[in-house]
């Protein structure tokens, strides 16, 4: 299941490519956005077709790639949402005993790690439909394949700058 | 029994014939009943008290804190006094071979015994202690004791061995286990995991069970070992160490979301950088090998990243260098006049101009 670093890489770059020269064909002339945006799609697209459909989230990506990347501000409502919630629960336990209070802190504590798998799955594409065991290998799996990706882009990046320096 | 007996009344005689420290006499018959007391169910106890004045200073004081040990260690050290000729005890490393072993193998039996054993050598110390300011001669009785269980010593050292391989054989199989504790008319240790009524007998859960009451064996020891732990009940250390589980869980979790948050906010960022320095998407390798092909020496493509790549990317350049340079020369001019006219106004602005400055000038 795990390919080496270097064959994962050769079929992003070459798949990359490929999708590259299908969008240069299709529009000349388009904004900084879109450009990005085209470039961000093939990326993804080539990485999730690099793992050739072994793995729930390239197959996800693949099927579903423009999917809304969650904002921070949308957390940031939810966190919220979180505290008042747990405000109230703690207000409501104030009046309980101890062996109760004792069960509540045991269920925040596994709220918290509810929590953070729910946010964990909203991150990773086709992350919904996944339970907890196939979520953290796919975790692993996806991880792996955006170094790949950040590794090609950053070099690629740098390589395009010193591509356009003027003493050329 | 009776020899003990007889020697406390020799020495209560004895120091009644000091007859000035009333509260020192005092002081001592609570001890010798103290003593006779813990000396009574077990001759082990006496053993043990001999050990630990035979030991140094150091070790006597590490066997006192942990008392899971002191029992196993009492065992070697007075044979090794006994058998002087016979067979010598390297007592280090037998010391360390038992308390692994007890740690591992017998820990449910252990267990009980750690809780009779720990109080009475402390306390056993507490009665050395007062024969000392009282200065009677405790030598007599316990050189006396010694000899009379070193027969039960050797046994035991026998039955440890016993032990061992019952313990090793019931691991797998409790009802192997069984037989073994109905066969032998003496205690046997065995780890402790029997299946109960109603309870999985299949190994995994076995083997699952045998770690759990490993773990609270251990819980247990940490308990003793733990100054003021005594009072605080097994089921909040329990509690305690599941939270502190759960807590760790959150953190790996939260670690993870922070790496893949960071990696697609990278992806993110990549993606606009090569949208900003490229002026159209067909940048991809070929242009800036093409580029760099005609005016740069090759040995600056190692310097990559991808140097595993390269043939095979190169190979791809070739192919479609004349193609390339067409489009450059053709498409690039116009391109960046539309572009340069629509006037963005994004921090990537002065990129492009330096980018298009870089291009007209050539």
């Amino acid at each position: 299941m795990h390919l080496p670093h270097s064959t994962l890489k050769q079929e992003f770059v070459k798949k990359w490519i490929m999708g590259l020269q299908r969008c240069k064909f299709s529009n000349n002339n388009m904004s900084i956005f879109e450009r990005k945006k085209a470039i961000k799609l093939s990326a993804d697209t080539a990485m999730a077709s690099a793992r050739k459909g072994l793995t729930c989230w390239s197959r996800a990506l693949i099927s579903n790639p423009d999917r809304p990347v969650p904002t921070t501000t949308r957390r940031a409502s939810l966190a919220c949402k979180k505290i008042v919630k747990r405000s109230r629960r703690i207000r409501r336990t104030a009046k309980c005993g101890a062996a109760r209070k004792r069960q509540i802190t045991r269920s925040i504590a596994q709220c918290l790690v509810r929590k953070r798998t729910q946010i964990l799955k909203s991150l990773i594409p086709g992350g919904e439909f996944m339970n907890e065991v196939c979520l953290i290998e796919e975790t692993l799996d996806y991880i792996t394949s955006l170094r790949v990706q950040v590794d090609v882009m950053r070099s690629l990046a740098s390589a395009s700058v010193r591509a356009s320096e003027p003493h050329n | 029994m009776e020899s003990k007996a007889g020697t406390t009344e020799t020495r209560s005689n004895i120091t009644a014939s000091d007859g000035e420290q009333v509260a020192a006499l005092e002081s001592l018959q609570f001890t010798d009943e103290f003593h006779r007391l813990i000396l009574a169910p077990t001759s082990d106890n006496a053993t043990s008290l001999t050990a630990l004045l035979e030991l140094p200073a150091s070790r006597a004081l590490e066997l006192l804190h942990s008392p899971a040990s002191a029992k196993l260690i009492a065992a070697p050290a007075p044979s090794f006094e006994a058998l002087k000729g016979n067979f010598l005890f390297p007592s280090n490393t037998t010391l360390i071979d038992q308390a692994a072993r007890s740690s591992v193998f017998a820990g449910g039996v252990n267990n009980t015994n750690n809780k009779s054993n720990a109080p009475e050598t402390t306390s056993n110390n507490s009665t050395l202690n007062l024969e000392k300011a009282v200065k009677s001669e405790p030598a007599e009785t316990e050189s006396s004791q010694p000899l009379v269980s070193d027969p039960a010593v050797e046994k035991r050292n026998f039955k440890r061995k016993d032990r061992e391989k019952k313990a090793k054989g019931s691991t797998k199989k409790s009802k192997t286990a069984a037989n073994d504790s109905s066969v032998g008319p003496e205690k046997l240790p065995f780890v402790h995991v029997r299946a109960r009524r109603g309870e999985a007998t299949d190994s995994h859960s076995l083997a699952e069970r045998a770690r759990r009451e490993k773990i609270n064996a251990r819980m247990k020891l940490l308990q003793e070992l733990v100054p003021g732990c005594n009072k605080v009940s097994f089921n909040w250390i329990n509690r305690l160490v599941t939270d502190l589980i759960i807590s760790g869980t959150t953190l790996v979790l939260d670690e993870i979301i922070n790496h893949v948050q960071s990696l697609q906010n990278q992806v993110e960022f990549l993606s606009m950088r090569l949208a900003a320095v490229n002026p159209r998407i067909d940048f991809s390798l070929n242009s800036i090998f093409t580029t760099e092909s005609g005016s740069l020496p090759d040995n600056n493509f190692p310097s990559m990243v991808m140097p595993l790549i390269w043939p095979e990317v190169q190979v791809n350049g070739n192919k479609q260098q004349h193609q390339q340079q067409w489009q450059f020369d053709a498409l690039q001019q116009p391109v960046w006049g539309r572009e340069v006219g629509n006037n963005y106004i994004t921090p990537e602005n002065s990129l492009l101009s330096y980018d298009s400055s870089a291009n007209s000038g050539r």
